[in-house]
């Protein structure tokens, strides 16, 4: 049995009619995508300390495993059987229950995207909007993270989140809406399909700039990783939460990160089309380059001052989407 | 709107050691700033009365722990003065050569800490740290010690200059000047670096003289005072360099400033090298014996450019013991000025203002 049929077969019972056999084989799937996510998300950690490490003339992670593999892993081990520090005026409840629904939106949307034109849990027309409106949440329940806690340093964090929500979010709304004016759709499928042809990075170049930055900024990495701030805000949102939900926010920024770079694959590098290989392997290349390339940015770069990426976000960032909305609108119409 | 109070220390990212700031914010805005200091006071001024006069190099050194030889330097002049030894042509370039050396270290370690606490993610911070290696390298052949050099002695330092000293420091500085290049382009001209920097933190010139500040910090608010040149000692008189200054006293001029100091002393440390073949005398000063020469002047008091600005030191002396020790430290001084600064700035600003003032909390503390 070849994989394409295994894939086949899969995605005959995630749109089986059988309300049931539906049931099992999303709850399948579900598992299978979050094994794929936290392999990801650990090798990265590996290869993001490995890469910083060589550009900053260190070696990095050495002793535990080969070349450290195994660091990160000891590094989740010992911050599991940690004590769990709880600040004395926080608000447990919403503490406990944010940094979980933020794995479990970042697994979601992971859910929605398309890894090839079999594997993928539904194809609705609208997915791009819905990815977007989850993507809505993450600042929120960021805020309400940093809130929860009760210190100043993560309600601070937590400010500068909402702030950061007001100055990226509209301007990716815009590109967002000119992927789907190009496309004529906003299912992902449908998306990665319409560019067969012609990728869209090469197609609204200024559409990829503006919706990368805007996903740095999503995804609070250098240079716009204000809510963590380590140098200002020690840890931001995190500063108070401990042990095993700390371990968990760890991994929940390479997930993340991830996510990011997933999108930004299908929306502008053609998704999982490719010669030879199979959709996947090209999908999850794709990914791992954009995301070396956010981590070369955060070793170049210094932090932004909050003031100044409002700045950039409403002055420079939203009239280059409508710029960008206009010139595609020409093309495509003409 | 309520103003909320945040304190930020002592035990902080961004805090070089134990600064703690109890900072009053309007929003995000930094109403006062309130430095608490003397988390790391050892008493040194006291502790140097209970000992001979050349035993306390060491704890001298440990007062600014980025530059202990300047401040140990510092402290054997002021002996040396209070004796009146003479210190000899050739120990005095030797000495030269050592601090330049020492200043370049320092200002590179600072020039990494900066990036650092705009949030860089450590690259400058690594960056700086390899290449004050390879000043710490050379001293460590010089001396013998990597950090911490207890190698001044009374009239002169503790040995020669290994033989291939001379080549070595002038194949390092080759490298640095290459280095301050890559520097350049790698941070000075990051757009987000230059908006981070410039125009934040300004001390105007008349607030930056009454608040008596020295260093860098004073030359980036356009004050030409730089002890080398406006009170000379040694052989600095001498040779040809110059005191740069800027005028428009924010965190990029701060920056600026102390990237011309390492080319300046690059100037001098080959110039010196230079003076040093010809020049008289002894490179070696006195062994260190518990019984020194008595001394001659009941008050001494010496000034010195350390990498952090302007050190004083004042001594009464007594027949084998300091009868009493007093240290201008220059970093204290210019904390005192984090307030002025800092008012009217974003909390981000807050910490980029402190980096670029330079602050050693030991050298604060004592």
């Amino acid at each position: 049995m070849s994989i394409d049929s295994i894939l086949k077969y899969f995605y005959s019972g995630l749109n089986s009619p059988d309300l049931l056999t539906n049931i099992l084989f999303i709850i399948v799937y579900t598992i299978i995508i979050s094994l794929l996510v936290s392999v990801f998300a650990y090798l990265f950690g590996w290869v993001e300390r490995k890469l910083i490490a060589k550009s900053q003339y260190r070696h990095g992670p050495t002793y535990v495993g080969k070349y450290g593999i195994f660091q990160n892993l000891a590094d989740l081990i010992k911050l599991i059987t940690k004590q769990k520090v709880v600040p004395e005026n926080a608000d447990v409840l919403l503490l406990n229950i944010a940094p979980i629904l933020l794995v479990g939106i970042t697994i979601l949307v992971i859910l929605l995207i398309p890894f090839s034109s079999y594997l993928q849990a539904t194809n609705f027309g609208l997915g791009l909007l819905t990815v977007f409106v989850l993507l809505g949440f993450t600042p929120l329940l960021l805020f309400v993270a940093g809130y929860a806690s009760g210190g100043k340093f993560a309600q601070i964090g937590a400010q500068r989140s909402v702030l950061m929500l007001v100055s990226y979010e509209i301007p990716m709304i815009f590109v967002i809406a000119t992927v789907g004016f190009a496309a004529g759709s906003y299912s992902l499928s449908g998306i990665v399909n319409m560019q067969s042809n012609l990728f869209y990075a090469f197609l609204m170049p200024l559409g990829l700039v503006i919706f990368f930055i805007a996903m740095l900024a999503e995804l609070e990495r250098s240079p716009f990783d204000l809510r963590e701030a380590d140098s200002e805000l020690i840890a931001g949102w995190l500063t108070d939460i401990s042990a095993p939900y700390y371990a968990l926010a760890l991994m929940l920024d390479y997930m993340r990160m991830f996510m990011g770079s997933l999108l930004i694959v299908i929306l502008f590098f053609g998704g999982w089309s490719g010669p030879i290989l199979p959709g996947i392997v090209w999908l999850i290349l794709k990914a791992v380059i954009v995301s070396l390339f956010i981590i070369l940015i955060r070793v170049s770069l210094v932090r932004m001052r909050i003031d100044k990426i409002l700045k950039v976000g409403w002055m420079y960032l939203l009239p280059l989407a409508l710029i960008n909305l206009l010139i595609t609108f020409i093309i495509v119409i003409r | 709107m309520a103003l909320t109070r945040i304190n930020i220390g002592p035990v902080h990212p961004s805090t070089h050691g134990v600064a703690r700031l109890v900072v009053d914010l309007d929003g995000d805005t930094i109403v006062k700033v309130e430095p608490h200091v003397g988390y790391l006071h050892r008493g040194v001024e006291k502790l140097v009365e209970t000992r001979m006069y050349m035993q306390n190099p060491p704890y001298m050194e440990k007062i600014d722990y980025v530059a202990p030889m300047s401040v140990d330097e510092l402290y054997v002049a002021t002996v040396e003065k209070a004796m009146g030894i003479e210190v000899s042509e050739k120990a005095a370039y030797a000495r030269m050569i050592l601090l330049e050396l020492q200043r370049i270290a320092s200002h590179l370690f600072w020039i990494g800490s900066v990036t650092n606490d705009l949030g860089q993610s450590f690259t400058g911070f690594m960056w700086g740290f390899r290449d004050r290696d390879v000043i710490l390298r050379l001293l460590e052949e010089a001396t013998g010690q990597r950090m911490f050099y207890v190698n001044m002695r009374l009239g002169g330092v503790t040995r020669e200059f290994p033989e291939d000293f001379e080549s070595n420091v002038l194949n390092a500085m080759k490298y640095m000047e290459k280095r301050i290049k890559s520097y350049e382009n790698f941070i000075e001209k990051n757009p987000i670096f230059i908006q981070r920097m410039k125009g934040v933190g300004v001390l105007r010139i008349e607030d930056a003289i009454n608040l008596g500040v020295t260093g860098h910090v004073l030359r980036a608010s356009g004050v030409k005072y730089d002890v080398r040149k406006n009170n000379p000692y040694y052989q600095y008189e001498t040779l040809n360099f110059h005191t740069k200054i800027l005028s428009y006293g924010d965190n990029l001029s701060r920056y600026r400033v102390r990237i011309m100091e390492i080319e300046e002393s690059i100037r001098i440390i080959r110039d010196s090298f230079f003076k040093l073949q010809s020049a008289q005398g002894s490179m070696v000063g006195m062994p260190v014996k518990l019984i020194s020469p008595k001394p001659i002047n009941k008050i001494s008091i010496v000034n010195r450019e350390l990498p952090r600005g302007e050190g004083l030191m004042y001594m009464v002396a007594e027949d084998q013991k300091p009868y009493r020790l007093s240290m201008r430290a220059p970093t204290f001084i210019n904390l005192s000025a984090l307030n002025h600064i800092a008012r009217g700035h974003r909390l981000s600003d807050l910490f980029a203002i402190f980096a670029t003032l330079d602050l050693v909390m030991a050298d604060v503390d004592r």
